[in-house]
This record gives C-alpha cells, sequence and structure tokens, in this order.
C-alpha cells in the first residue's frame, strides 16, 4: 500500500504547539516583550511567527502562567511578559514529558538499530 | 500613524468583534508592528510601517487566532446532525401530508406548526422544513458541544441512518451499463407514449384495441394529464441519459425537484368531471381519494429521495473542507 505524500508542514505545526509552549516559559525567565521575543528565537535559529506567539502569550496569561505589564517609559509602549511560579512548575512538567519522548524515541531507534 | 496600520487594526477589530480583550490586542499588535518597523525597516514612517503591515498576515487569519478552538458541533456529535435531521424531517415531511390531506392545521406548540397547505403549497413548503429542522438540530447539537458535557445522544440500532447511506460501490462500467438499460427502455416507453399522444390526443385508455380505442378521460383532462406524465417520463430519460456521462447527485436532484413539480400539476388538476366513461357515484369519492393519497405518497418518497442526495451532497462537501 502506499502513503500519502509527507505534508511535514501541517505535521511540524501540530508539533510545535507544545513546543512553542514549552519555549515560550523558558524564555520568559527574563522578562521579555514580543518582538524581542521572536528575535531571539530567530537568533538561536528557530522561526516563530508574530501572530502566533500573541495568542499563545494570551492563552498562557490567561491560565496565570505568565504576567504582563506595559512599559511606556520608551519611545514606543512594549508590553513585558514574565513567569510566574505556576508557569515555572508547568514548564519542568513540560520538560519532562519532552524528556520522556526522547527517552522513548531513542530506544525505538536503538531497537531498530538492532533488527537492521 | 499610518493609515494603512490604522485601516489593518480596524479590519482585524472588525473580526474580533464581541471580545473583551479586543484593545488589548490590538495594542499589542500595533506595538509589534512599530517595534518591527523601527528595527527592520529604518523607522516609524508610513513606508516603513506599510512593509511591517504587510508581513503580519491577513487580518481574519490573525484574528482567528485569538479565537478558541471549540468548533460549532463537536466531532462525535456531527454524524447526528444528518441522522436527527432526517429523522425530524420525516415526521415533519409525513404531518404536511397529513395536514394537505385532512385540509387543516397542525399545531404543536411550541415545536411545530403546520398552516393548512393546499398541495403546491405543501410542496414549497417542504424544502423550507427541511431547512428549519436542520437549523433545530444544529441549535441543539451547538448548545450541547458548548455545555462541554459528556451527552450520550440516543439513536436506536435498527434506526434509519441516512448518515450511513454510502455512495453505490459498484464501478462506475458496471452502474453505466445499467444505467444505458433504464435509459433505453424509458426512451421506447416516451416514445411510445408520445406516439399515442400525437395519434389520439391522450394515453389513457380503457381498452386495448388500437383499431378503436376508448380514452379514459375527457379531451382536456386527458391531454393534460398526458402531457404531464409524457413530460415525467422525458425528465426520467433525461437524468438517465445524463447520468451515462456524470456521477453528479445534482442530476439526480434536478430530476427530483421537476418531478416534484409536474406531481404537483397532477395532484391540481380537478377530479369533477375527469372520466370519460361512467362511473359509479359511490365510488368517485373513494376514487378521489386514493388517486391523492397515492400522488402524495409519490410526493413523499420524491422529497425523501430529494434530500437524500441533498444530504449526500453536503456530506462529500463537508468531508471535502
Amino acid at each position: 500500500m502506499t502513503g500519502r505524500e509527507p505534508d511535514i508542514g501541517s505535521l511540524e505545526t501540530e508539533m510545535n504547539r507544545g513546543f512553542l509552549h514549552i519555549l515560550a516559559l523558558a524564555l520568559l525567565e527574563k522578562d521579555m516583550y514580543g518582538y524581542s521575543m521572536v528575535k531571539h528565537i530567530e537568533g538561536l535559529g528557530y522561526r516563530v511567527e508574530e501572530n502566533t506567539l500573541y495568542p499563545l502569550l494570551r492563552r498562557l496569561e490567561k491560565n496565570g502562567w505568565i504576567t504582563s505589564k506595559w512599559d511606556l517609559s520608551g519611545d514606543r509602549p512594549r508590553k513585558f511578559y514574565a513567569v510566574t511560579a505556576a508557569g515555572r512548575a508547568l514548564r519542568a512538567g513540560l520538560l519532562e514529558v519532552w524528556k520522556n519522548q526522547n527517552r522513548i524515541l531513542d530506544e525505538i531507534r536503538k531497537e531498530n538499530a538492532n533488527v537492521q | 500613524m499610518s493609515n494603512k496600520l490604522e485601516a489593518y487594526l480596524e479590519e482585524i477589530s472588525h473580526f474580533l468583534s464581541g471580545r473583551a480583550e479586543r484593545e488589548e490586542i490590538l495594542s499589542e499588535i500595533r506595538s509589534h508592528i512599530l517595534e518591527k518597523a523601527a528595527s527592520e525597516h529604518g523607522g516609524t514612517g508610513d513606508a516603513a510601517i506599510d512593509k511591517a503591515v504587510a508581513a503580519y498576515g491577513a487580518p481574519r487569519r490573525v484574528a482567528e487566532r485569538y479565537v478558541d478552538d471549540r468548533p460549532i458541533i463537536a466531532p462525535a456529535y456531527k454524524r447526528y446532525l444528518f441522522r436527527y435531521t432526517s429523522l425530524v424531517f420525516a415526521i415533519h415531511a409525513a404531518l404536511t401530508v397529513l395536514a394537505v390531506f385532512l385540509k387543516k392545521e397542525l399545531v404543536l406548540f411550541p415545536l411545530l406548526y403546520i398552516p393548512r397547505l393546499g398541495v403546491f403549497d405543501a410542496l414549497m413548503y417542504l424544502p423550507a422544513a427541511f431547512l428549519t429542522d436542520l437549523g433545530v438540530v444544529t441549535v441543539v447539537l451547538y448548545f450541547i458541544t458548548q455545555s462541554g458535557k459528556d451527552v450520550k445522544l440516543p439513536w436506536p440500532k435498527f434506526g434509519v441512518d441516512l448518515d450511513d447511506v454510502k455512495p453505490p460501490t459498484k464501478s462506475f462500467w458496471v452502474s453505466r451499463v445499467a444505467t444505458a438499460f433504464g435509459a433505453v427502455i424509458m426512451l421506447a416507453i416516451t416514445d411510445f407514449a408520445l406516439y399515442l399522444f400525437a395519434r389520439h390526443h391522450t394515453i389513457f385508455f380503457v381498452n386495448l384495441n388500437w383499431n378503436d380505442p376508448r380514452p379514459l378521460f375527457t379531451p382536456g383532462a386527458g391531454r393534460r394529464l398526458s402531457i404531464i406524465v409524457i413530460a415525467m417520463f422525458a425528465v426520467s430519460t433525461m437524468a438517465l441519459l445524463i447520468k451515462l456521462f456524470t456521477r453528479s447527485r445534482w442530476v439526480d436532484v434536478a430530476s427530483n425537484a421537476v418531478s416534484l413539480g409536474l406531481v404537483g400539476f397532477l395532484l391540481n388538476t380537478p377530479f369533477d368531471d375527469l372520466f370519460a366513461v361512467k362511473i359509479a357515484e359511490d365510488i368517485l369519492p373513494k376514487l378521489k381519494y386514493a388517486a391523492k393519497f397515492t400522488l402524495l405518497f409519490i410526493a413523499l418518497m420524491i422529497t425523501i429521495d430529494l434530500v437524500k442526495h441533498l444530504v449526500l451532497i453536503g456530506r462529500r462537501r463537508l468531508a471535502k473542507t
């Protein structure tokens, strides 16, 4: 049976959902505003769309995992975000999940290598 | 401030209508665009802002990212949309036929109101009734979905499940041969009916003696009824011929709709002075009711078939999205 052509793009979007949560919670250990987060992530060799990041930050804030406050002292108003204690706990939990998933994939990869 | 930025934010605002945090969201986007224009496009002039706006994304897409992903109808309840609609519509259609037959209005406040309808009115009423039933079922499933509760919706195992009607699985060529066979037979019947009509101005006879045929109906009624029946034959023949080249269900929908109209014409034919032969006075009213009931039953069957094809077309479109 022949499978469908792989559509990495849409699968990657699905995988990214969880990853972006961890990424944002990890980045916000120090206060950052949206644009600086986008640029920082870009500097690490990854890209996140602005119109994906802001709704995510809003959801995180709604759940009490991050807080935000406007800084009006500069040339332009900037909204700074910071992780909360609940956010740190969530981040630790998500990292555990992620590590476990990596471990499982590693195990399977080793098993497959032995079979071949 | 750039007019383009304000127009862009206004458009996003339109798609965020009703959300309490709309102003806050717009401020975040404005702040980001100004930041990007200054850092990447050399300032906060109109040209720089316009570039940053262009890169942010289409307003509707941007707004949609802020909307919860909760569907209008949960996937688990989607199949009940057509199940319940077909069930409710079957009851609705049966009651409509009853209302026409009894020449009375039927009221089941606040769920149902079928006014006193003539046959033509009923044919016009049924498609609207179907849409109403679909709307009511949608609203109920919407509220169940939004409640977030795990409601187990009932559906009898033996129930008629329009949702499970599958397209024919036989190959196109096998169905083509069957369709061609049907088309040839229907063409022969239509031609024979046309031949009879051209020769005798009617296709209804009480004897089969072609040298001295005796028409069943009076000349005017016979001509009128013959034309309607020949038109029905012709529609079926045309539909079968078209279906030799396409599997589109719209052919069935069009054929059913025209047939419904023609059955409506038949039902609308005055019964008095219809027969050219003598019929006993006491039998005539019974004959009238029997004919009306048969035609209404045919109309109901055609309507169900029409709805079935519309549901299958709707499901296919839903599956594509």
